[in-house]
């Protein structure tokens, strides 16, 4: 199984030369097309996603939590695409996500500005000087989309396997080189699990106590202290797996702990048919951790709750009596 | 009112299956609670239509009263915390009480509803329910008295009700998810 990350300068073709790679190797393309169709899953829609972009384009110093929380969803969708299906990901800091990582190629496609300007004014039917502050546009918000998730540097040449230069090189020059590379360095023989294994704890974590990661979470926090249900959140880490030295490769932190109930309640945005990495999680920490209690909230549950008391589409609902 | 055909997707439970099982309860409880005087407290308001029919068919002694709590969601906006919006008329310190809800769901209000009450120092208090829907149960109930199971689907009807509506409706039917919202999802 393999993974190829593809960061590009704006009209350095890179979009290009990634659907033929995705193409000619029968891998999965996700670009923002395909981002906004699977995040429709858990309620991001394509509005959502262009205003995760902004925001973090914006003021990478002031995201709010939410704007936070929807961007490691992100991250975590791409790491469950991961777990299932060779991919080639354009952009969304993925050279940051699957750094280091074995069974991963990380592309970056540059060109003199002259090229690109070109390329753009071509392809978007731009003046030249719309063309160029469109890419000057691109690259910021390219670049501070990295710096946020992961604190790289999008320009960094160490994270890249290869760099290809497109004034000199044609898309099909390009794609050639980049399945040899795939092929020299064997990496679709690596196994999935050791390119997936524990990918989100790459991302720095940042938790302020008392603050949430997404909308749910702070929702249904509220639904429990109205029904003055005592909680605490992310109280506990499982261990689930450690290397032959005892150190811990892979945890899992449930999200709620309701003491009264002796119960872990996990919730998920995301559809039940899309959490394969979470279900595998909680599956093991039920083998591994019998007398824990625990149960996932998946997204229909948590619409239905919505529902239920009228929180959906603001509608009024039924009480549960 | 007119009910749009379209509203109700499946009836989940009929007016006949409803009144046969509810003969049954009634002669449960009267055996269960034969030797007291218990007081049935019912949660208003999903339980009115069916307490009215089940006290008909317990044929012992017993009194009656209504609590009624206000929900996640109450009044527009979930703010605050659950409330008491209509308590008991009478003490029950010392009573054998009967908890009588139309749903259980989540448990959160029946498992308020228990901490509220057995603060008030009853001899003893159960819990009656005519639906037990444990798919999301959060909060463990005992259910002593238990009219049906009910799969996770979204349930109107013989007191229950959405956005106050489809009480009325003499059977459980299964809400359409375009009334709901959930269709969205």
């Amino acid at each position: 199984m393999a993974v190829i990350t593809i960061c590009r300068e704006p009209g350095s073709l890179g979009e290009e030369v990634a659907a033929r790679v995705a193409g000619r190797l029968g891998f999965s393309l996700v670009d923002k097309t395909r981002l906004a169709q699977l995040s429709g899953e858990m309620d991001l829609d394509e509005a959502g996603l262009r205003k995760v972009d902004e925001a973090i384009a914006g003021q990478c110093r002031q995201i709010d939590a939410e704007t936070e929380a929807c961007a490691r969803l992100l991250q975590d969708l791409i790491a469950q695409l991961a777990e299932e299906q060779d991919l080639v990901v354009i952009g969304r800091g993925a050279q940051g996500l699957f750094r280091d990582r074995p069974g991963t190629l990380h592309v970056r496609f540059i060109a003199p500005r002259k090229f690109r300007i070109l390329q753009v004014r071509t392809h978007e039917r731009l003046s030249e000087r719309e063309a160029g502050r469109l890419i000057k546009s691109l690259e910021t918000e390219r670049a501070r989309y990295l710096r946020f998730l992961y604190h790289l540097n999008q320009a960094d040449p160490n994270l890249y396997d290869l760099t290809l230069r497109m004034d000199r090189l044609s898309i099909e020059q390009a794609l050639k080189l980049i399945v040899t590379a795939l092929d020299e360095m064997g990496l679709r023989q690596v196994p999935r699990d050791r390119i997936v294994k524990d990918l989100l704890p790459q991302m720095p974590e940042k938790r302020d106590s008392g603050r949430f990661a997404n909308a749910a979470e702070k929702e249904f926090a509220r639904f429990l202290e109205f029904y003055r249900i005592p909680f605490e959140y992310e109280p506990r880490t499982f261990p689930l797996e450690t290397d032959a030295q005892g150190r811990i490769t892979e945890a899992f932190t449930p999200d709620f702990y309701l003491p009264e109930q002796n119960l872990y309640i996990e919730l998920t945005t995301m559809k039940q048919s899309l959490v394969t990495r979470k279900n595998r999680k909680v599956r093991k920490l039920r083998r591994l951790y019998p007398e824990v209690n625990i149960r996932i909230f998946y997204q229909r549950d948590f619409y239905n709750l919505l529902a239920k008391y009228g929180l959906l589409a603001g509608k009024l609902g039924a009480n549960e009596s | 009112m007119n009910h749009k055909s379209n509203d109700i997707v499946e009836i989940l439970i009929t007016q006949e299956a409803i009144q046969r099982r509810i003969v049954e309860m009634g002669t449960e409880i009267a055996a269960a609670y034969q030797d007291c005087l218990p007081l049935l407290v019912g949660v208003l308001k999903g339980c009115i239509l069916f307490m009215s029919d089940l006290v008909k068919h317990i044929e012992i002694p017993l009194q009656m009263d209504f609590i009624a709590v206000m929900s996640y969601g109450g009044m527009h906006l979930p703010s605050g915390a659950a409330r008491i919006t209509k308590d008991l008329d009478c003490l029950i310190e010392g009573r054998d009480v009967l908890l009588v809800e139309g749903i259980i769901d989540t448990g959160m209000t029946a498992g308020y509803l228990l901490r509220n009450l057995e603060a008030r120092q009853p001899r003893s208090i159960r819990v009656c329910t005519f639906l037990d829907k444990e798919a999301r149960r959060i909060v463990k109930i005992p259910i002593a008295f238990r009219g049906f199971n009910i799969p996770d689907r979204f349930v109107v009807g013989y007191g229950l009700d959405f956005r106050q509506l489809y009480r009325n409706l003499p059977y459980i039917g299964v809400l359409s998810d375009a009334i709901t919202g959930l269709d969205r999802n």
